[in-house]
């Protein structure tokens, strides 16, 4: 009898986010190039050509400078490609971050100093024009483990809390599409780890379409459905592999052998001529 | 903890020993009448405040009041026109030499002009507010500069109007810009009403400074100006209180 509205969500979990139907990201010869000086560019991503379906999720992995935050900044419509088509649903990205469809959480958590954990987490509302949903809000504050901290403004939180607070602000208008960047790329290996695990228990709830970008390939292993691994500079795609773990992950697929046939695989795909002795 | 408490206290300590050091000197000077009748000692200087205290709080108050009305207006046309800058960045760079011109117009120059045109009673509010709209503009200009790429970034995949930029990122990040400007504009407003009231105005701390002056009262003289200045260190000092609150909160 109580029909879902369109723009809200529903009151009561987060996890009762409507499905949106298909909301793929599709890169065909995806090509970026900078202007170094006025006569030299430089290539940074050449021809990438990825099909990210609905509610998958894609891991990049890469040396650094090879371009893959690039990717994802041309996904976010943070960058315009020089060469090749981004589409996400079907339309150029601007648009859907227009339409307020898109996500992001970054290495740097970007959480605005002047207001509480709870208004950041209500700011996409806001951006959007739309009325926050308190009890909404209050539900991802939980999903984050962060229920008691809402009033807390950002200096007043760990650096972990800080990321948890800004992946429920990306998580805040049930995005289409969820693009992650390092979003832990700047916490302890600890922290980290435990983050990763309540990541992969929120996603496994919620199943968003969604791209990370990171330099650790037990992190990628964990969370993503397949992963990408590019070459140095410029970013090519050098190896797709799908990840074989069922969801939910618990902490012991990492010691697992299947884990780590995976990993070395990976990091000699990464290092061809390194060892594949060290793990990261 | 205690010993922070210790260093503030210290500090203090000392503050109050250095103007109680310049008041000693500045008695023992003007007893001597080693400068002259223009130097009166500090004691006869505030028998002179307490006795003119009718005369000094009409005057002081006049004051305030065209320095305040210069600070509001001078502080209204910088935001305008950097919200402006803001809005059309095309128009910027115009914008910002503009204000350099009119900061570069000297106020001596201007006084007898704006009497003509505006009225020996205005030219203070009017003085006082060119004095404060240059501080105001840079900073207000810097502060809405000063968003950070990331939030920048944020917003822009949350899809925000430019409007909504505006209200919610730009408008708070230049806050602290904001009150660091006022806090440079205020004294500089309080001294522009003062130098406004020296082309006939008819009530203000400026014409005791001028007619003390013409009628060889070096005291009176002494006791407006260091009423001016007293006035000065207070909206400084209370703009810089405001400024470490809001600084806590906005960076």
């Amino acid at each position: 009898m109580n029909e879902p509205v369109q723009e809200t969500v529903g009151p009561s979990h987060v996890a009762s986010v409507p499905p949106r139907g298909k909301s793929d990201v599709v890169l065909e010869g995806l090509t970026k190039r900078f202007a170094v000086s006025r006569k030299e560019t430089l290539l940074a991503v050449d021809g990438i050509d990825l099909h990210v379906a609905a509610n998958e999720f894609v891991a990049i992995i890469g040396p650094s400078g090879c371009g893959k935050s690039t990717i994802l900044r041309m996904v976010a419509s943070l960058e315009e490609p020089t060469g090749g088509t981004v589409k996400v649903s079907g339309r150029p990205p601007h648009e859907l971050a227009r339409g307020h469809r898109l996500g992001v959480a970054f290495q740097d958590h970007a959480l605005l100093p002047w207001l509480s954990s709870w208004e950041n987490i209500a700011l996409p509302y806001r951006v959007a024009g739309r009325k926050p949903d308190a009890e909404h809000i209050a539900a991802l504050l939980a999903l984050v483990g962060m229920e008691r901290f809402g009033k807390a403004r950002p200096r007043q939180l760990s650096g972990g809390m800080r990321q948890r607070v800004a992946i429920a602000r990306a998580l805040a208008l049930g995005p289409e599409v969820l693009l992650l960047d390092e979003p832990f790329g700047a916490l302890d290996a600890v922290t980290r780890r435990r983050l990763n695990l309540e990541l992969q228990r929120i996603w496994s709830e919620q199943a968003i379409t969604t791209l990370l970008v990171t330099h650790s390939v037990e992190e990628a292993i964990f969370l993503a459905d397949r992963i990408v691994v590019l070459s140095e500079r410029p970013g090519r795609i050098k190896l797709v592999r799908e990840v074989p773990f069922d969801r939910p992950r618990g902490r012991e697929v990492i010691t697992t052998d299947a884990f780590h046939e995976l990993a070395d695989e990976l990091i000699l795909a990464l290092d061809p001529e390194g060892s594949t002795r060290e793990v990261v | 903890m205690a010993e922070l408490e210790a260093t503030r206290g210290r500090r203090i300590a000392l503050g109050f020993g250095g103007i109680l050091l310049l008041v000693v000197v500045w008695e023992l000077l003007g007893r001597a009448g080693a400068l002259g009748v223009s130097w009166p000692p500090f004691s006869k200087v505030v028998a002179q405040g307490v006795e003119d205290h009718a005369l000094l709080s009409r005057s002081l108050v006049a004051t305030v009041t065209a320095a305040v009305k210069g600070f509001v207006v001078g502080t209204s046309v910088a935001f305008v026109l950097a919200l402006v800058g803001v809005l059309v960045p095309p128009l910027r760079p115009g914008i910002g030499r503009l204000a350099t011109i009119v900061n570069s117009v000297p106020w001596l120059a201007l006084g007898p002009f704006l009497v003509m045109v505006v009225s020996p009673d205005l030219t203070p509010v009017v003085i006082a507010g060119m004095a404060v709209f240059f501080a105001s503009f840079i900073s207000i200009s810097s502060g809405f500069q000063s968003v950070s790429e990331a939030h920048s970034d944020v917003f822009t995949v949350f899809g925000a109007s430019r409007f909504a930029r505006l209200r919610l990122l730009q408008l708070p990040s230049a806050l602290p810009a904001l009150i660091d400007g006022a806090k440079l504009g205020a004294p500089a407003a309080l001294l522009g009403a003062i130098f406004g009231e020296w082309y006939g105005a008819s009530v203000g701390l400026g014409l005791v400074i001028i007619t003390s002056m013409q009628l060889i009262l070096p005291e009176r003289l002494w006791a407006a100006a260091g009423l001016a200045a007293v006035m000065a260190m207070v909206a400084y000092g209370v703009l810089s209180a405001l400024e470490v609150r809001l600084e806590r909160r906005f960076r």
